[in-house]
């Protein structure tokens, strides 16, 4: 898969700013309070699961749904807030696909240069060269029922490309594609974006999904931002306990802080002490009560002194459970703590009834407890 | 070994209606509608002497029917029944279209589609002569021209005249019109609207490149459930025609009453043959619509 450092790192200009922005239905909130810019040539993507407000904040970003109330809403330094969907230069490629039925694939390429009155030998001209683009060279005159769902979405593509818009955005469009067609088009997507340098607004509620394409990722809950960051920052530091669960940290424990020593934060799990590091946003005090979490895949079995040095984490455990998966062993281990929860690599031939485990305190994060 | 009894399987179709079931609708529709159809166009193929058919092929009746003056009725009747159709269009499309799409309120949408079913419940001619008061010498219409000073005598072609006609055939086939428009909307996904949308289109480029295209089969269903049965509607032009505007169906009326049988079957299968010719004409034009939308 892709690794970051070959993601190209986006210009420091903002090419989209919102500030302030609230959108109510009725009496239901859906957005409260968001504030986002996206640089130019970025990759962002908005991260949440359905009923999150990621699709409405999309929308509202495409113009289709006009915001309740926004401080500041710029595109490309122009004032955007009220400016409907048919006059933003940003084109969506919906979950759908949203194709023409009564036309060919050529014809669905063409509908935005058709609105735009660009002569007919023209756009069929570029509508070609955006078609061999997405490599559907000659689907030209294709109805689109002949398609398969693959090949729909890279005409869904095309339509939007063809317009060169200022920012493309993707309402979860992998969302409808088998696991291995999604993994194809993933790496597509980001050679299509690193080739053409356009601004990739992503929507999706598949954290691999975020993880493996974005340069940030907004993630969202109950329509607010509740943490934003590189992928590193959200798969290793949550900073609150939505986004350690959302993110997969599968072992969270309520807890009290004991002691502060610069980043590194003391705690206490039922009377056990353990160590981590504090990601919330508000300053700790000692005594607060607080969330502690650590990835299943970050525990490792002690052997002979431990391998992760003095300072790690260390419990003996109990055997409560464990569930053979192919690549990997899921262990479930009753410890000091708790209930603690082992995704094991290498170690699943030897295991006895009783051992030690241990990870890492900077693998640990200690976050706010709401 | 014992053999069990295999239990004996037929086809049977997915309908559930077994070859007996068919000839019996087969049999009823033949003597229902074919066999009457039949003799109608025997009919017009024979001559009347002193009241008595003349079992002998002959064109009289199809020459008496041109020589009778009855092809300026047919020109009329087509041509009311064309304009109330393009009204019907005029008002039925953009009315679908925001029912089926503009409007997102249910209890809306239902009062509505009931406010367009319950003049069904009344009969055509109740409904039709409440114009009669309307749009006499004495009606509000002409009382409200007189009083704002616009003409000083009454309008004596707002009654009794092929513009009462139109105006009387508009409502009943208004819903004939909107009820197939309203469902080829329907249909027609969001999606799609908020795509053309995004791409730049305004709504009048989506109304032209992709409603209209994609709800023509509801034109042509709409088409078929008013301009045909209109050619055959003899009640509002009588009524509101009062004896000046006389129609195919009224002519075939007045044949039989005076019992010249065989003219008056030469004018029904006449009638029939202009409504089969447009069904047709209208199936080849949107079974070749529907072809390239989807080929």
């Amino acid at each position: 898969m892709t690794e970051t450092s070959e993601k190209p790192a986006p210009a420091s200009e903002d090419i989209l700013a919102i500030e302030h922005l609230h959108h109510r239905y009725g009496n239901v909130t859906a957005l409260k309070d968001v504030s986002l810019t996206v640089g130019r040539g970025e990759f962002l993507t908005l991260l949440g699961s359905s009923g999150s407000g990621k699709s409405t904040l999309l929308r509202m970003i495409a113009g289709l749904e006009m915001p309740t109330s926004v401080g500041i809403f710029t595109l490309e330094g122009r004032p955007m807030a009220q400016v409907p969907a048919n006059h933003r230069n940003v084109s969506t490629v919906f979950q759908h696909y949203g194709l023409f039925p009564h036309l060919s694939v050529g014809q669905n390429v063409e509908y935005g240069l058709h609105v735009r009155k660009v002569p007919v030998p023209e756009r069929r001209r570029q509508a070609e060269e955006m078609l061999r683009l997405v490599k559907l060279d000659d689907m030209y005159g294709r109805p689109i029922h002949a398609l398969s769902g693959g090949q729909r979405q890279r005409v869904a593509l095309a339509r939007s490309l063809v317009l060169k818009p200022a920012i493309l955005l993707l309402d979860e469009p992998l969302g409808a594609l088998d696991e291995k067609l999604r993994l194809e088009m993933q790496i597509e997507l980001l050679s299509l974006h690193r080739t053409l340098g356009m601004t990739f607004v992503y929507v999706t509620h598949s954290q691999e999904e975020a993880l493996t394409m974005s340069h940030r990722i907004l993630l969202m809950s109950n329509g607010e931002i509740v943490q934003e960051g590189r992928p590193e920052d959200l798969f290793d530091r949550p900073n609150n306990r939505f986004a350690a669960e959302f993110m997969g940290m599968e072992n969270i424990f309520t807890a009290k802080i004991t002691g502060i020593d610069g980043g590194m934060i003391s705690v206490t799990v039922n009377g056990a002490l353990l160590r981590g590091l504090w990601t919330g946003k508000a300053q700790p005090r000692i005594g607060d009560p607080v969330a502690v979490a650590f990835r299943s895949e970050k525990v490792k079995l002690v052997r002979d002194k431990g391998a992760l040095g003095g300072d790690a984490n260390r419990f003996e455990a109990t055997l409560k459970s464990r569930v053979y998966k192919g690549k990997y062993l899921d262990v479930v281990a009753a410890s000091a703590l708790g209930d603690v929860r082992l995704r094991l690599w290498d170690d699943h031939v030897v295991l006895s009834d009783q051992f030690k485990i241990e990870w890492r305190p900077t693998n640990t994060v200690v976050i706010p407890i709401d | 070994m014992a053999t069990a009894s295999v239990p004996f399987t037929r086809f049977i179709s997915p309908s559930g209606v077994g070859p007996l079931g068919v000839s019996a609708v087969l049999g009823a529709w033949t003597l229902i509608v074919i066999l009457p159809l039949l003799g109608l166009v025997l009919w017009s193929f024979l001559k009347l002497e002193n009241f008595q058919l003349v079992w002998e092929p002959t064109l009289q009746a199809y020459r008496d029917l041109l020589s009778s003056g009855r092809w300026e009725v047919t020109v009329r009747t087509l041509r009311i029944a064309a304009i109330v159709t393009l009204i019907e269009l005029a008002l039925a499309v953009p009315f679908a279209v925001w029912l089926a799409k503009g409007t997102r309120s249910v209890p809306v949408k239902v009062i509505t589609l009931a406010a367009l079913t319950i003049p069904f419940f009344l009969s055509l001619s109740a409904r039709t002569i409440v114009w009669r008061a309307v749009l006499g010498l004495n009606g509000p219409i002409n009382s409200a021209l007189m009083s704002l000073g616009l003409i000083d005598q009454p309008l004596d072609w707002l009654l009794f005249s092929e513009f009462a006609v139109i105006v009387g055939l508009i409502g009943p086939y208004f819903p004939p019109m909107v009820f197939p428009l309203y469902l080829a909307v329907t249909l027609i996904g969001d999606e799609l609207l908020a795509a053309s949308k995004d791409l730049g289109a305004s709504p009048a480029f989506t109304f032209r490149h992709v409603i209209l295209p994609l709800a023509l089969p509801g034109l042509g269903a709409g088409f078929i459930f008013t301009f045909i049965p209109m050619i055959g509607d003899p009640v509002v032009p009588e009524l509101l025609g009062g004896g000046q505007v006389v129609v195919l169906a009224s002519s075939v009326k007045s044949l039989l009453q005076v019992l010249n049988y065989t003219v008056a079957a030469a004018l029904s299968v006449f009638m029939l043959a202009i409504m089969v010719g447009l069904a047709a004409i209208l199936a080849l034009v949107l079974r070749g619509r529907v072809r390239r939308q989807s080929t």
